[in-house]
This record gives structure tokens, sequence and C-alpha cells, in this order.
């Protein structure tokens, strides 16, 4: 209610002191990120529907030729590459996620058997490798895998690899990489599901006979599913954009998602079709956060899914 | 008596994760004290990696460049963090939701997304401007702005713990606003502050996806050393340079236990 002229009353004066509070604390953060991640991001986005110009750099006019190479569609006619990629990445996502799950939960169930004061330790011990860089890490599972060493000798005589390949590079090594990799992020939650845990309901299931896997899967299910949601959110989401794990372990046969649009930015250069691999990413991103929102709710009892 | 065997079972599953969890780790720190070139056959016990990598003035520029980058991004992160954080609390009554929206794009942004649109946007404003060259000074932007959400968030959830009528007390009791942040506000945030700023430096020094693409041609950090050299097929000393990062992570861990151990008692 102020016009020109008009003696500012106390509460409209607290007001103005309140929203210029808002501005100077909120202010340079808000426009950090904006300026350094949204127009960035926004940039990308745009490229992707740019033209590849000579040394890869976009070009004018606007076209969807990135997103049709996506697909395959190329100069020499249609070429299924870089759609196994999206494919394989889809693929190593949805295993490793499954692995992990099914690693996870007896981990996870262990931890809430043992005493109280030995569950941050054990917690830890499940945790501690992570801390470690992922570079190093997958290094590790190199120095493991390379031809030559016994776990490789046991897979060549075994006739699982070919004799003198070794068990990395390969799809193998990626998946075990992986697993590796986010085994932490599914303990975690699903070991906070287990914590709560309403025993009785498990008693009830053993006393009217229910077989152990009846019991588990109608009484002990259901109740660590919002850890179980977590955990996937943190796995299945950054493991289908991972990066360092393919481009380590992978080989040129291992190649996900984002080694391909990493490579358009660094040696075979074409930022439209890396920018269009990264809206994919994106995509995906969305819809898995989105879709687990969803579930979320519909699983109610107020079960807020952390991301 | 099937009671017993789905205990022993479960031991054994946590037994052998556990041992995956830590046979990579194990192997690097074994071979980063083996006297011959080779990952695969043990010779003899030898330091000789780890003179070399003293001697190696690459991996202590990298080394130095880390930390500065962990160090500095942390700083500022800290500032424009812990200011965010405030105004969330203050105004949570207001409609922020934009503001919740700006602060989690950071953490949900795919790491690679993340890398490559700075790095894609640092070289276009770099042809039209000259500035932002690739460098520590956009690796340092790169950084504060995936650091800001996380002291955010450590903040604010500071504040909203605490008794609301704290704030009031303290407006009772200084006067001017600087001495109500100076004697009031930072002591009491003061456990936060200092988490916020560990969480901060931890993730900077672990960071190796961002990092890489905003990097320039002088400002190797260590996990980006480590990675030109493994993909260089350039090996010998990696192990002893990941043996006493490990080392570091282990006594992190040493230190989160005792402090855990303290917290509970």
């Amino acid at each position: 209610m102020s016009y020109p002229g008009a003696v500012p009353t106390a509460r409209s004066r607290a007001m103005v002191r309140e929203t210029r509070h808002l501005l100077f604390t909120v202010t340079p953060g808000a426009l950090w990120i904006f300026i350094f991640l949204v127009l960035p991001s926004a940039y990308l986005m745009g490229v992707a529907f740019m033209t590849n110009g000579p040394y890869g750099l976009p070009q004018m006019p606007l076209s969807l030729d990135s997103f049709e190479r996506l697909a395959g569609v190329g100069f020499l006619g249609w070429s299924p590459g870089n759609l196994y990629t999206l494919l394989r990445s889809l693929w190593q996502t949805l295993v490793s996620t499954l692995l992990v799950v099914i690693i996870a939960y007896p981990v996870a169930y262990y931890i809430t058997t043992c005493r109280e004061k030995w569950r941050p330790i054990l917690l830890l011990l499940v945790v501690v490798p992570s801390w470690t860089n992922q570079v190093i890490r997958a290094f590790g599972w190199m120095n493991l895998l390379a031809p030559g060493t016994p776990l490789s000798s046991l897979a060549e005589s075994l006739g699982l690899v070919a004799p003198n390949m070794g068990l990395y590079p390969s799809n193998f090594a990626v998946t075990l990489g992986l697993i590796y990799n986010f085994l932490p992020f599914m303990v975690l939650p699903l070991y906070a599901a287990f914590e709560k845990l309403d025993t009785a309901q498990v008693q009830a299931a053993q006393d009217l006979y229910a077989s152990p896997v009846r019991a588990f899967w109608h009484a002990v299910f259901p109740q660590t599913l919002p850890g179980l949601l977590a955990g996937t959110v943190l796995v299945a989401i950054p493991a289908f954009g991972m990066y360092v794990i393919p481009e380590l372990l992978g080989g040129g046969k291992g190649m996900m998602l984002g080694n391909l649009v990493a490579n358009q930015f660094a040696g075979s250069s074409n930022w439209p079709l890396g920018a269009a691999g990264a809206i994919l990413m994106l995509i995906a991103t969305f819809i898995g956060l989105f879709a687990m929102r969803r579930i979320g709710k519909r699983l109610g009892g107020g079960e807020e899914v952390v991301i | 008596m099937r009671k017993r065997t789905l205990a022993r079972g479960l031991a054994g599953i946590w037994w052998v994760t556990l041992f995956f969890l830590y046979v990579p780790l194990f192997v690097i720190v074994l071979f980063s004290f083996n006297s011959a070139n080779s990952t695969a056959v043990f010779e003899n016990f030898s330091l000789v990696w780890y003179r070399r990598l003293f001697g190696n003035e690459q991996i202590i520029d990298a080394f130095g460049h880390s930390l500065v980058l962990a160090v500095s991004s942390s700083i500022v992160a800290l500032v424009i963090g812990c200011l965010i954080g405030y105004g969330m609390y203050r105004h949570r009554h207001r409609k922020l939701g934009w503001l919740i929206v700006l602060i989690y794009l950071p953490i949900v942004l795919p790491d690679i997304v993340f890398g490559i649109s700075e790095m894609a946007f640092f070289v276009q404003i770099h042809a039209w401007t000259g500035l932002l060259e690739p460098g520590l000074g956009t690796m340092i932007i790169a950084h504060v702005t995936f650091q800001i959400p996380f002291v955010a968030l450590i903040v604010y959830s500071r504040f909203v713990g605490l008794d609301p009528t704290l704030f009031e007390a303290a407006k009772d009791l200084y006067a001017s606003p600087v001495k109500r942040v100076v004697h009031f506000m930072v002591p009491t945030i003061k456990p936060a502050l200092i988490s916020a700023f560990f969480l901060s430096f931890t993730l900077s020094i672990d960071d190796f996806v961002i990092s890489f693409f905003t990097a320039g041609p002088e400002s190797a950090t260590l996990p980006i050393y480590i990675w030109s050299a493994i993909k260089k097929g350039v090996t010998p000393e990696i192990n002893a340079i990941a043996t006493l990062m490990i080392g570091a992570v282990a006594i992190a861990a040493i230190f989160s236990m005792l402090f855990n151990r303290q917290g509970r008692r």
C-alpha cells in the first residue's frame, strides 16, 4: 500500500528490511549457481541443437543432426554403434543395481544382528573403501584383473575368457567396478530401514508357520522398501552417468554413455553430439528422480525418499 | 538349527563382502613395496617407488594444486553457503521453491554433465572475452559450485535445530547486527561450520570428473595426474601415491571411529 509521498509505516519498513536481508544472504550463492551452472547447462542444451562445424565446434544453423547421429544415422548410413552404447549403459546400470541389492540385503541385515556397540564400526568398514578416490579404486581392479594375474589365470583355465586376454578390459570388469563403487550407497539406507524394522510382524509370520521366504517377502521386504528406493536412486542414477569406471576397466567395447559424451569434447570432437548425449543423461536422471518420488509417495508412511 | 545356518550364512556373506571391498586396496598397498615393476608377481620388498615418488616434481606439484584448490574453494563456499543457509532459515516461511531447486541442482546433476557443461561454457566465454582461461581459477569456480549446496544444507539444518527464542534473546542482548553475528551466530553454529568446511574440503580433494574437465594444462591435481599416468601406462609410482592416499583415508577412518566413541559417551 505505498504510493508516492506516502509515509512509510513501521510494517512496510520491516518488510523492506526483511527483503533486503533475503537478497543480501541469498543472492551471492543463487547468482553463483545460476551463472556457473544454470547458464552453462542451458548453453550445453543449445549446443545440442546446433550443427557440428570444423574442429567439432558448434555452428549455426539449428538442426536435429546430433540427435539423429545419437540414434545411429551417420554419413555412411545407419550404424548401431551409438545405440549399442546407450543400451549397454542401461544394461550395466540394471545389472549392477540388481547385484548391489542382492549383496546389500544380507550385509545390511547382518550388521543389525550384531551387538549395538559394533554396528557403527561395521558400517564404517563398509564405507571406508569408498572414501578413497574412484580412480585409485578402479586402478586396484585393473591390477587384480589384468592378464597374468591369479584371477585372470583362473578364469582362463576355467575357459571363461580366451587365453592371454585377462578379465580386463571387459564388460565384466565394468560391472564389477560399478558394484564395488556403489555397494556402500545401498548398504547404508537398507541398514537404516532394517534398524527400524518392526520385528513383531516377523514374529507373527513365523508363529503362523510362514516359510522363511514368505516371512521375508511379506513381513520384512515391505518394511525395507523405502530404504531400497533411496538406495536405488543413489546407485542407479550415478551408475548410468558413470565415466571413470568404463573408461579404465571397459576398454573400447565397454564404453557407456558418459564416455560417449566425454569423447565428443576431447579426441573425436563433436560438441553437438556430446551435448545431445548429455541431454539424454539429464532426461534419464530426472525420470529416475521423478519415478522414485512417485513410488515413494505411494508407499506413504511419510517416508520421504532422500536424494 | 535352521536359525544357526542362517546366521552362519549371513556371517559368511559379510566376510566375503568385506574381502571384496578391501582386496583391491590391499593389492595396491602390497605392490607399492614391490621391487619389480609388475603387478602380477611380487619379487622383493623395496621402497624404491617411494623414493622415486618424492623425486618426481610433477607429483609434488599435483599435490600442491590439490591442496590449494581444496582450501581456497572450501573457504569461498563456506562464506557463500553460510549466507544462503542462514537466508533459507530466516525466510523459511516465504515461498523459496526456486531456491531449493537451484540448491539441489548441483547435487543431482550427473558429474559428467556438470563438468562438460562448465568446460564448454568456459571455453566459449574465453573465446569471446579472454577471461576464464582453463586452470586453477576455473577449477575453483567449479568446485565452489558443487560445494555451496552442501554448506548451505548443513548450516540450514543447524539453524533449524536451534531454539527460535535464542534469536530473540540475542537481539535483546546485542544491539548491532554485527555483534549478533560475531558473538551469537558464529559461536552457536561453529560445529556446523567446521563440518561444512571439512566436507567441502573432502569433496574437493576426492573429485576427479569435474576437475578433469575444468583443468588447464598446468593445473593437474593428484587424481588427474594418476589418471593420466594410468592412461599412458606409466604406472610404477602410482601404487606408491595411491598407498599414501589410502593411508590418509585410513587415518581419517580411525579418527572418525574415535569421535564416534566419544560422541556416544
